[in-house]
């Protein structure tokens, strides 16, 4: 596989605060690569920096092999942005405003069209190409906002956030998208924390806190570098105290939460973990209404790598 | 008093403007308000002269120079082309007068010398050319049956200086009540302007979408919440409106302390409560936080050219005044313009202050009603 | 993709109806009301007939250089008439006096002649009329005392009662005479004086420079640090100073729309004369939106505030400088001029106002270039500081 992007040692100081640090990665051809991490975490000062915004204090980044640097315009010319704001004119319609981003890459003015009226297919804008932004409902915007930075048909994507605000009928049409820009050959970069688009779409995540990679691999493998393994949850009606301290020393148990007569247990390692928790119900005698185990999601391996404390 | 405070918070947001035209009003103040003696004697006008001197400076021409300098006010510039040229054309002088060289001599030997002259043609000028072709007149008619210079000169002198008894039958302080009512009049700018830019950035900020929800569904009753509103509203007009009685107290001084002055002050009262509701009004029709200077500029500057709050009432051409009967600011300008000439205040002289005033209340009312009927239409959010 | 860029900036800035309001309508708004407002003030300021009353007296009656100057003065057919005269009499001077108070109460007239031993006038209030009044009444009574004074000097040789007689209308119709060959005045004004313009001109400058708001928009949608749109401009293979420069101009061309329709409606709807130099006045009109162009863009390359901000700025600088040079008040210019020269040369809003001044007021030419050499100096020292601060291509933070 290709690398697309060589990111070594960055670091991007602001003042004292490091908001990047030391961070290396590579992102592979063809790929969607998911960039994951709290508010404030470095995602977006990162793509900042890759695509030579930002200054930044130490390191290399080399896009398609070669050293990223404000003039390169032969690079630039096959990235394609959407960025976490909503950038788009006021004054332009929709079909204006993707036809002048598209402007900036395109020459041609028949390639163009054809262009704009594939990104407006790609995010199903078809009926609204006329309607300017205030008219606009907040996840046709959205579609907008990647439209206008898709349109160019970029070898390399970077997706910050797109789907921030969207309603799940525009994000399943977003991320279907995404993914029909990957079957036609573009690299992808998305950073986003919504973890179900992550499972769904990403065929790799980084996760980054405080500005280093805390985890990195395939979604299998990151869910590994977390200890849980096995999340159980049992409706259970009453249960009394002496019962909770019981399970809470049984063998592989992590942690125990009952609340609102529902009982979650989690699971550090272990085989037959379900299995033994039923015996030990049935010895007690608890009657229990509901009983499921799951595998844990990478919303758990987010919270337990990133820890549950507020972010700004 | 969360309503008043987020009140305050706007209002602090959006003091530069009013600041700036406060600022403008008191330099225009200071300039305007620098002669200050109010003598009950007929005055004079005396026209802004300059004179420019290329004779000897004796004899004749120094006569002559002595009389322009007694009957008019000699303005120096520097003598270049440029800064006497300027001088006329921004009326620092009303009158240019150059003296040739030989003048004096070529006069009284019959040369018919050429005086040149530059003139603004407007009054002040028109006086000016009055002096300088009486002095010359009764010079030549001298000079045509003496021969003696000395001679010539003190008899013109003599002649110049027969004099006309001028009695003044008002006995009003003319001049402080020019300042009063240029003052006044001006403030018909600020008030308005201030009144409508803050209360309409505040209804704004209150109306916006968000806000609005929050009120609408917080425990306040909504109408006490409107009259909160209102009332910190109306407690800002009224401190608008002391600061500028306070400022033209500063500005003018005692002679604020008469009947005239109260008249003055009340009338400003009245306008200020008919800004308010004229800010309302505003304030309810439009949505967009940024049409709002615009509007202000439109509205105050409009009617303050239109009502002559800049350029007095007489210099307006009437086709202006015609149109200005349908603003409220005409009958508060037009009031100031009518204290400055009553000369003894009672019920008979007061009619016509009375009156404006009613119609100034009647658009206050008016403007409310306007306001409730397009209120209620807007209650829900839509 | 220069012109694509030019086309989208020229279109977008169009389509900002704030901006069009700012630039376009506005300045149109407040020419209508200078015009309403303005428009009479300087007939108002001439010499206009004069409502007196005389009180005919028997003195007055039995004085013939008064009543026949005063009769002259009034008269229909005299392009100098000065005065409208009511003649009053009623049973005897007291009555008459009293209807004279009447009609000075009521303002109809400003002031009346009382002649009796006494020589009076009675005005109300002080003033320019009633001085023109009191002027022309002591004319009358210096001449008399001319013609008594050189009577008197006749005298002293010849004293019989006939050659008084024959001295006193020798002198009398000399002293008259002396009035028609009174050729001595010359006029050299310049022709055009109407100040009033200069709140037009005022008007213009303020155009010019608020245009800088336009260029301020078009650049901020270009930079990366003032809006996403300049971020997605910026990774964007097009070269910087391309997409800048088109910008700039597309700003450039709706500012001088602008100003041209401003230009079309003062001269045709409000009557504003500009001179005759037609080219001259164009290219005042060029660099002047030059120097509010060369405004904008420094606001918006140096100042790291927020849009708003920035238009804030160019706001206030543009009504500080009009300020300055007399939009509010004519006098303010003249004094700033006279007093602190200084400040208004390096006033961008005066240099406008003041080459329009020149072009209109005076026949030379070399003030006017002064003033367009400043504003060529003055777009030209911020635009090179604005490109050394555009050429840096990172950004430390956003």
């Amino acid at each position: 596989m290709k690398n697309v992007i060589e990111v070594k040692n960055l670091t991007k100081k602001y003042k004292e605060l490091k908001a990047i640090d030391d961070l290396s990665f590579e992102v592979y051809e063809g790929e969607i690569l998911g960039l994951l991490g709290p508010n404030g975490s470095g995602k977006s000062t990162t793509i900042n920096c890759l695509l030579s915004l930002l200054n930044f204090n130490k390191g290399t980044i080399k896009i398609f092999g070669k050293t990223m640097k404000p003039s390169s315009y032969d690079i630039k010319e096959k990235i394609g942005v959407v960025f976490q704001d909503i950038a788009v004119f006021e004054e332009l319609n929709v079909i204006d405003n993707i036809n002048y981003f598209c402007g900036l890459y395109i020459k041609d003015k028949d390639t163009r069209k054809k262009y704009v009226l594939d990104a407006i297919n790609l995010v199903g804008l078809e009926n609204y190409k006329k309607f300017y932004p205030k008219q606009l409902s907040g996840g046709l915007l959205r579609r907008l906002n990647i439209a206008c930075g898709i349109a160019h048909k970029p070898k390399l994507i970077f997706l910050d956030e797109p789907t921030v605000a969207v309603d799940p009928q525009s994000r399943n049409n977003i991320l279907e998208g995404i993914k029909k820009l990957r079957d036609e050959g573009s690299t992808i970069v998305y950073t986003t924390h919504y973890m179900e688009e992550v499972e769904i779409i990403c065929d790799r995540v980084i996760i980054i806190d405080k500005g280093s990679i805390i985890a990195s691999g395939t979604t299998d493998e990151v869910k590994h570098l977390a200890s849980i393994e096995e999340k159980v949850t049992v409706e259970v009606v009453d249960l009394e105290n002496k019962y909770l301290e019981e399970i809470k020393n049984l063998k592989h148990v992590d942690e125990v939460k009952y609340d609102n007569n529902i009982l979650f247990i989690t699971y550090k390692k272990g085989k037959n973990n379900l299995i033994d928790l039923i015996d030990y119900l049935k010895i007690n005698k608890i009657n229990y209404t509901k009983i499921f185990s799951e595998r844990p999601t990478l919303n758990d391996v987010f919270l337990e790598l990133t820890g549950k404390e507020l972010r700004d | 008093m969360i309503v008043f405070n987020t009140f305050l918070k706007v209002v602090k947001s959006s003091l530069t403007p009013i600041i700036m035209f406060t600022l403008i009003l008191i330099i225009f103040g200071i300039t305007n308000f620098s002669t200050n003696d109010n003598s009950l004697n007929f005055e004079v006008t005396k026209p802004d002269i300059l004179i420019i001197n290329n004779d000897k400076n004796e004899g004749l021409t120094k006569n002559l120079i002595e009389y322009l300098t007694k009957n008019s006010n000699i303005i120096k510039v520097k003598d270049d082309k440029y800064k006497v040229d300027d001088a006329l054309f921004y009326r620092d002088v009303n009158y240019v007068i150059i003296i040739p060289k030989n003048f004096k001599e070529d006069f009284l030997n019959n040369k018919n010398p050429e005086i040149q002259i530059k003139s603004t043609k407007d009054y002040q000028s028109s006086l000016a050319e009055m002096m300088l072709e009486r002095y010359i007149k009764v010079a030549s008619i001298y000079k045509s049956q003496l021969t003696s210079e000395d001679k010539i000169i003190e008899n013109i002198n003599e002649t110049l200086s027969t004099k006309v008894d001028v009695l003044l039958t008002s006995k009003l302080d003319a001049n402080n009540l020019n300042k009063m009512t240029f003052f006044y009049n001006f403030a018909n700018y600020s008030i308005l302007a201030g009144c409508v830019y803050v209360i309409c950035l505040i209804l704004s900020s209150f109306k916006n979408e968000n806000i609005k929800k929050r009120t609408i569904i917080s425990s306040m009753n909504y109408k006490e919440y409107n009259r909160k509103l209102l009332l910190s509203n109306s407690l800002f007009v009224i401190l608008l409106w002391l600061f500028y009685c306070i400022l033209s107290l500063l500005l003018i001084g005692k002679s604020m302390f008469t009947y005239h002055g109260l008249i003055y002050i009340l009338n400003l009262f009245i306008f200020s409560i008919c800004s308010l509701s004229i800010a309302f009004l505003i304030g309810n029709l439009i949505n967009n936080k940024n049409a709002i200077n615009g509007i202000v500029n439109i509205i105050a500057l409009g009617s303050s050219f239109l009502c002559g709050a800049f350029v007095p009432l007489e210099f307006l051409p009437t086709g202006v005044i015609n149109i200005a009967h349908v603003l409220p600011s005409y009958y508060y300008i037009k009031t100031n313009e009518i204290i400055k000439s009553i000369e003894v205040i009672d019920i008979h002289s007061l009619k016509p202050v009375l009156a404006n005033v009613s119609i100034l209340i009647l658009f206050t009312i008016g403007f409310s009603v306007i306001t409730n009927i397009i209120s209620k239409n807007k209650q829900k959010i839509g | 993709m220069f012109y694509h860029n030019f086309k989208y900036s020229l279109k977008i800035l169009l389509k900002n109806k704030m901006l069009i309001f700012w630039t376009f309508a506005f300045p149109i708004i407040l020419g209508s009301l200078f015009k309403m407002a303005f428009s009479d003030i300087e007939n108002n300021e001439k010499l206009d007939t004069i409502d007196i009353a005389i009180i005919q007296t028997e003195e007055f009656n039995n004085n013939q250089i008064y009543k026949k100057t005063y009769e002259e003065l009034s008269n229909k057919n005299n392009k100098n008439k000065l005065f409208n005269i009511y003649y009053i009499k009623e049973k005897n001077n007291l009555e008459s006096k009293k209807k004279a108070n009447q009609l000075l109460e009521q303002d109809k007239i400003v002031g009346y002649l009382f002649l009796e031993n006494k020589k009076e006038i009675i005005v109300k209030t002080s003033g320019i009329n009633q001085t023109v009044f009191k002027y022309v009444t002591e004319e009358i009574i210096q001449t008399e005392k001319i013609i008594t004074n050189l009577i008197k000097e006749g005298m002293s040789s010849n004293s019989t009662d006939q050659t008084i007689n024959q001295l006193y209308e020798k002198i009398y119709d000399k002293v008259l005479s002396i009035n028609e060959n009174n050729t001595i005045l010359k006029d050299t004004t310049n022709t055009n004086l109407s100040y009033t313009m200069i709140e037009f001109y005022t008007l213009i400058a303020m155009t010019c420079l608020y245009g800088g708001i336009l260029a301020m928009t078009s650049i901020n949608n270009n930079l990366a640090n003032m809006s996403s749109k300049g971020k997605r401009i910026f990774i964007s293979p097009t070269k910087k100073y391309k997409t800048i420069i088109s910008s700039v101009l597309a700003s450039y061309i709706v500012q001088l729309i602008g100003l041209f329709i401003l230009f079309i409606y003062t001269v045709v709807v409000l009557k504003v004369d500009y001179g005759n130099n037609f080219p001259l006045i164009i290219l005042l009109a060029l660099i002047g939106s030059l120097a509010g162009l060369s405004l904008g863009v420094f606001t918006s390359c140096v100042f790291k505030n927020s849009e708003n901000t920035k238009t804030g700025i160019i706001i206030s600088l543009t009504m500080l400088g009009c300020f300055l040079s007399g939009m509010m008040g004519i006098t303010m210019k003249y004094v700033i001029d006279k007093n602190v020269p200084i400040i208004n040369k390096l006033n961008p809003a005066n240099m406008i106002t003041d080459g329009f001044y020149s072009l209109y007021y005076y026949d030379t030419l070399d003030r006017y270039y002064f003033n367009i050499i400043s504003l060529i100096i003055f777009a030209m020292i911020l635009i090179v500081i604005s490109t050394f601060s555009l050429r840096r291509q990172k950004y430390d933070s956003i």
